[in-house]
């Protein structure tokens, strides 16, 4: 059974119908984990015996007369979540043997539904970042071709083939800019829709737990086993009374989709002429095309940043050595503080605490913070305003094809790379990344953009835009 | 000392870490840059948003209340001595 060929929902079929087992399923996986991660730097954790000991259990569930909804099937999660069984890294070499004493929420339901951990995922410096540049195990190669990032490890192990499923956190953009780059299907969900407990976040107000498959249908079919109310996380009292889901179904209802023209300008003529052409296709597919006006894109960016670092600023104070981290042994608590926090902290981590820290500072607060803070209120109203005209907006996921594995390029223009994600995450709307074209083989992806809870309408529209499938990456065999 | 440098050492100060001359130097080129990257942010004109403490309008949603009974018994074996309905920690006050 090639994962990469089969939807979730015939896989779960198979294992049901004992075609092949869990275990089965689970034992070829790992094996193939363990050759493409050689090669690719996708996991910083294999999970081995632990995970054909879920599958087996899963096998009993099933030989009990049970029917797992997710029955054996292999799922990879982001290194910041914790899981119980595997060490928790978050991105730190400090922490590469710290074992979680929870498990996040997230994981917890898709193992209820019977499916298995295959591993964690390499990720950026504290999760901060949409390359894996500065992970410190080194970056995740991207599978389509070797001397570029992937932009997320969870999105190569979808594409690989490795895993059908990935659960990743997205902030300003890691989830989307990693499944633009590796071809597949990422979501970054409302704000409170799935919990993030569990989830090691560096900016809170930002930070969300979406899902990567390789395709719409496969998100689909698990969107509603994940989401939901979790006492853990008050975001997902929105959910407690049952939430209002705006479905749309293409075909069969009008939907106009927002074009805003002025961001597409952002792009090189090559990829710009990619997004004409999904234009064109969806507007021969029955969807009514409207072009829109999109401002403060730059400016929302430039406030995702002030408010990215503050809060990075504030929630690594808790590195310490003492509450988390390693501490040092010295003469006085001063000096054990330095030390454990500048052995905790990578470049990028310090990089965004101290920048942070001296934008909340005197006179620093009311000119860069509070200010960053009405940019976000505009920008929420500037995405209101234009469902107003529309019911779902397209926008592009990356500005740039992945950047190369070697070769310096400066902080800067790796943040600028969120252009098009980072006022999406301000605006807390839900985001589909799904594939628009190819570039020299490397594969684009798009942002389709919806108001509040109409995640099902995205995956919708998702499945019937663009090409259906991008073939196999070369780095996959 | 101008304000950029100023700032940054008192962060560095503040946030306790460890950063070497030569670090420093390069961070207070990459705060000029950045600062410099967010002039645009500061020309945007907010004065119709008014004041706010939080980018959204969202108001706060409380947990459900689920009142859950302690076990007496088991918070007292954890704790490392415990003797008339008090908890005994080490004297810290001469």
């Amino acid at each position: 059974m090639e994962l990469r060929k089969t939807t979730v929902h015939q896989t779960v079929e198979a294992v049901l119908e004992g075609e092949i087992t869990a275990h089965q399923l689970i034992e070829k996986t790992i094996k193939n984990c363990s050759v493409l991660n050689e090669g690719l730097n996708i996991f910083t954790s294999i999970a081995g015996v632990d995970a054909l000991e879920q599958a087996k259990a899963v096998d009993r569930k099933i030989k009990n007369g049970e029917k797992p909804p997710l029955a054996g099937i292999p799922v990879a999660v982001k290194d910041d979540l914790c899981y119980g069984v595997l060490p928790t890294g978050l991105g730190s070499a400090a922490f590469n043997e710290f074992m979680s004493p929870v498990t996040a929420a997230v994981v917890e339901r898709l193992m209820d539904a019977g499916a298995v951990v295959i591993g964690k995922t390499n990720l950026d410096d504290m999760g901060q970042g949409s390359t894996t540049l500065s992970s410190p195990t080194g970056s995740t190669v991207n599978p389509w071709q070797a001397g570029r990032t992937a932009g997320s490890a969870g999105a190569a192990a979808v594409a690989t083939g490795i895993c059908m499923l990935a659960v990743e956190s997205d902030s300003g953009g890691a989830l989307r800019q990693g499944a633009s780059h590796c071809g597949v299907v990422g979501l970054r969900p409302t704000t409170g829709r799935i919990s993030r407990y569990g989830l090691n976040a560096h900016c809170s107000s930002f930070a969300r737990v979406g899902v990567t498959a390789f395709s719409s249908e496969n998100i689909s079919g698990i969107l509603d086993l994940v989401s939901g109310f979790d006492q853990r996380d008050a975001a997902t009292a929105v959910c407690r009374e049952g939430i209002s889901e705006i479905i749309k179904t293409p075909g069969s209802e009008d939907m106009t989709i927002g074009y805003p023209v002025t961001a597409f300008d952002h792009l090189e003529p090559d990829l710009r002429e990619i997004f004409e052409q999904v234009r064109d296709q969806l507007s021969s597919r029955g969807y009514r095309i409207k072009e829109i006006d999109l401002g403060l894109l730059r400016e929302g960016l430039q406030a995702y940043y002030v408010l990215a670092l503050t809060e990075a600023s504030s929630n690594h104070a808790r590195f310490d050595g003492i509450r988390f981290g390693k501490g040092r042994e010295t003469d006085s608590l001063e000096e054990m503080y330095r030390q454990s926090r500048s052995e905790i902290l990578g470049k990028e981590a310090r990089r965004r605490s101290i920048f942070g820290t001296f934008l909340l500072s005197k006179g620093n607060y009311d000119r860069y913070y509070r200010q960053a803070l009405k940019i976000w209120k505009l920008v929420r109203q500037h995405f209101e305003a234009a469902f107003n005209e529309c019911d779902l907006l397209m926008l592009p996921v990356a500005k740039n094809l992945p950047r190369p594995l070697k070769g310096e390029s400066s902080y800067l223009d790796q943040w600028s790379d969120d252009l098009f994600c980072a006022p999406v995450s301000l605006s807390g709307m839900p985001s589909l990344c799904a594939p628009a074209g190819q570039i020299d083989q490397l594969p684009i992806g798009m942002q389709l953009v919806g108001p509040p809870f109409s995640e099902k309408t995205l995956l919708a529209v998702g499945s019937t835009s663009g090409p259906r499938d991008m073939g196999e990456s070369p780095l996959s065999q | 000392m101008d304000n950029v440098t100023d700032g940054l050492e008192k962060a560095i100060k503040a946030i306790k870490i460890g950063v070497s001359s030569t670090e420093q130097e390069q961070l207070y080129l990459e705060l000029e840059e950045f600062l410099a990257w967010l002039d645009p942010l500061l020309e945007v004109d907010t004065a119709e948003t008014g004041q706010l403490l939080f980018g959204h309008d969202a108001v706060n949603v409380l947990k459900g209340d689920y009142p859950r009974q302690s076990d007496l018994a088991e918070l007292q074996e954890a704790a490392p001595n415990f003797a008339g309905g008090f908890y005994l920690v080490p004297k810290v006050m001469e």
